[in-house]
């Protein structure tokens, strides 16, 4: 099942996420938008931490923050909460 | 090869090779995305086959914005150890290198102020976006006036998501954006505005700023970054 979501977080920014769903587990996810994250390439690294990740507030919540933990990485105009909230309000197109 | 340009100097300046830079440049019809963004859903492309738009991708997170010769670019690329660099932190970054603009403009007779995340408005309308990024041992800013620029294209060629707008309260890009000359009232040139800029870093930092062109590594550089990346449309159009 595709699910999409134009979210906008409380930074500014918009958050689009295009993923597929199968049986509450992400299979595959594009999260696009204007925000920035410091550095760039590690936006690809979160999308792959994400595939089979549970459709779940808690699990979701504990990927995202494990992914700003290990990369280090620098998000403006967006934060780890609002990825989360991005993927969770992602609709069935 | 504007983008490919965008590229090199911070690389060179990052590796010792070139001087802290300030760079002016001009792009003619032409889409700019940022690096996270979509082509499919940013971009009308019918609206660019009509008007001759062209569609690139800058390595920079941000919003999509419209480049005409009504429109004067800058990029600003210092060594991460540099003195004007605020930190490590993006905000920062955009807060402290948008003040030469921000002084620039009001010198031209603007009430033009920094509104974060990377913005300068002018009586709450956007007349400049900033971009930018912490890599290659080099803190990297780089913004777009709109100085005479045809907002109507840029409102036909842009798809501005609703959200977007229905937070700002207003019903177009046309209302929340503005141009120099429009808030001048009178004409003005991007040379005019480009000097401006150039006496605004100069007062607000306490640097020189000296003229110069590419040299040739960099231009090497940009070269091989167009072939490589910036002239492909995998880099260009998607995701």
């Amino acid at each position: 099942m595709e699910r999409w979501a134009d979210y906008k977080a409380l930074g500014g920014k918009l958050v689009r996420v295009r993923l597929r769903e199968e049986q509450g587990q992400i299979r595959s996810i594009r999260i696009t938008g204007d925000f920035f994250l410091v550095p760039e390439e590690s936006l690809g690294k979160l999308e792959k931490m994400l595939e089979d990740a549970p459709l779940r507030e808690g699990e979701l919540r504990l990927l995202v923050n494990r992914f700003f933990r290990g990369t280090g990485a620098q998000g403006l105009g967006v934060s780890s909460d609002d990825f989360v909230k991005a993927i969770l309000s992602a609709k069935e197109v | 090869m504007n983008m490919a340009v965008e590229e090199a100097i911070p690389r060179a300046v990052g590796e010792g090779k070139s001087p802290s830079t300030i760079r002016f440049w001009h792009n003619s019809n032409t889409i700019v995305l940022g690096c996270f963004q979509s082509a499919k859903l940013e971009v009308n492309m019918d609206a660019c086959k009509e008007t001759g738009t062209e569609i690139v991708r800058r390595f920079t997170g941000g919003g999509a914005v419209y480049h005409d010769s009504g429109n004067l670019n800058y990029g600003i690329s210092l060594r991460k150890d540099h003195p004007l660099v605020p930190g490590q932190n993006l905000q920062s970054v955009f807060e402290k290198l948008s003040e030469g603009s921000v002084q620039g403009l009001r010198k031209l007779g603007v009430k033009a102020e920094f509104q974060p995340v990377n913005d300068i408005q002018i009586d709450g309308k956007k007349v400049s976006g900033a971009a930018g990024s912490i890599r290659w041992n080099t803190v990297f800013h780089h913004g777009c006036i709109l100085v005479n620029s045809d907002l109507s294209i840029l409102e036909k060629v842009l798809n501005v998501p609703k959200a977007k707008l229905e937070d700002r309260h207003v019903a177009s890009v046309q209302k929340r954006v503005t141009t120099v000359r429009d808030e001048l009232g009178r004409d003005v040139s991007t040379r005019e505005v480009r000097d401006a800029i150039v006496d605004g870093i100069q007062s607000c930092y306490g640097v020189g700023v000296e003229s110069g062109v590419l040299t040739k590594e960099e231009l090497g550089l940009a070269e091989e970054l167009y072939q490589t990346k910036y002239s492909r449309l995998e880099w260009n159009l998607e995701p």
